[in-house]
């Protein structure tokens, strides 16, 4: 029984960590209606710094166009390895992109900010359309991008 | 007795030569209708056109279909009328190539995930769940 027991406690021990340390994360993004094709969008982490941390999502699947993401190209998103199972349709104008996956513990309320890239064949690409900072006090606000996000927010 | 053949060749000769012909434009100069005209027709119906030039009295365009083919046409230039046309499947060694435009995959479809492999970069555990509203 004892042994059971013992057995019990420590797999609880050893399992309690590895659930701790992710967290569900639902990012919401909401394109205006720019009226051009659909909308190719990087969403990525990046320290206090603007040192790149890692995707989250890219939305358009041709990487031939994912040099105009420009920013998220700049520092580092370019290489496959980075966005390899992150990828998916391109969005297109007036609608709403939701993304929910499991982020690390670790990068909430570490002075990490998320960031939104966007470009549009023929139209401008934006750099840091969104730039917003992972934090608590932040989940279920919504912000403006300046390009051609009409709203973003995240929820935890 | 030998000039059956000799007059069914001759009928032949003089049925085909309007077929042959048929590729050939004749419109008179004075009808023809801008370029611009056509390329507005042409791009309402879903091509792209990269270039109109004149050959054989028709209008040579160049473009590409619906996204997906390559096409050659030529059309009357006066009536616009569609006189021959060519189409080829866009042949790449690479998926991403399969059309040139940014945005022309299905919009507002979730992407299927089902063969999707899980992301190796690190920050994010395993496959995100994907919704376009």
């Amino acid at each position: 029984m004892n042994k059971i027991l013992v057995a019990l406690g420590l797999a609880t021990t050893l399992a309690l960590p590895v659930f701790a340390q992710a967290r569900e994360v639902t990012f919401t993004t909401e394109l205006l209606n720019y009226g051009g094709d659909g909308a190719y969008l990087a969403l990525y982490l990046t320290d206090t710094a603007g040192k790149y941390q890692g995707t989250l999502w890219v939305a358009g699947e041709k990487s031939k166009y994912y040099k105009h993401l420009s920013g998220w190209a700049r520092i580092g998103g370019l290489n496959p390895a980075e966005y390899d199972g992150l990828t998916g349709a391109s969005i297109t104008s007036g609608r709403t992109l939701k993304i929910t996956l499991d982020l690390d513990d670790a990068l909430i309320d570490s002075g990490h900010e998320i960031r939104i890239d966007t470009a549009v064949e023929d139209m401008r690409d934006n750099r840091a359309d969104v730039a917003v900072p992972l934090t608590s006090e932040g989940s279920g606000k919504a912000v403006t991008g300046r390009g051609y996000v009409r709203s973003f927010r995240y929820d935890f | 007795m030998k000039t059956r053949p000799f007059i069914l060749c001759l009928a032949l000769l003089f049925l085909s030569s309007p077929l042959l012909a048929d590729d050939d434009c004749d419109d008179p100069v004075a009808k023809w209708q801008p370029r611009e005209n056509l390329r507005q027709k042409l791009e309402a119906e879903g091509w792209t056109v990269y270039r109109i030039k004149v050959d054989d009295g028709c209008y040579d365009v160049k473009g590409r279909l619906s996204g997906q083919y390559r096409a050659k046409a030529s059309f009357a230039p006066a009536s616009l009328t569609l006189m021959k046309l060519k189409l080829e499947r866009e042949e790449t060694n690479d998926e991403n190539d399969a059309d040139n435009s940014y945005g022309s995959q299905t919009w507002g479809v979730t992407p299927d995930t089902s063969e999707s492999s899980a992301p190796r970069n690190g920050i994010v555990k395993g496959r995100p769940s994907v919704k376009v509203e």
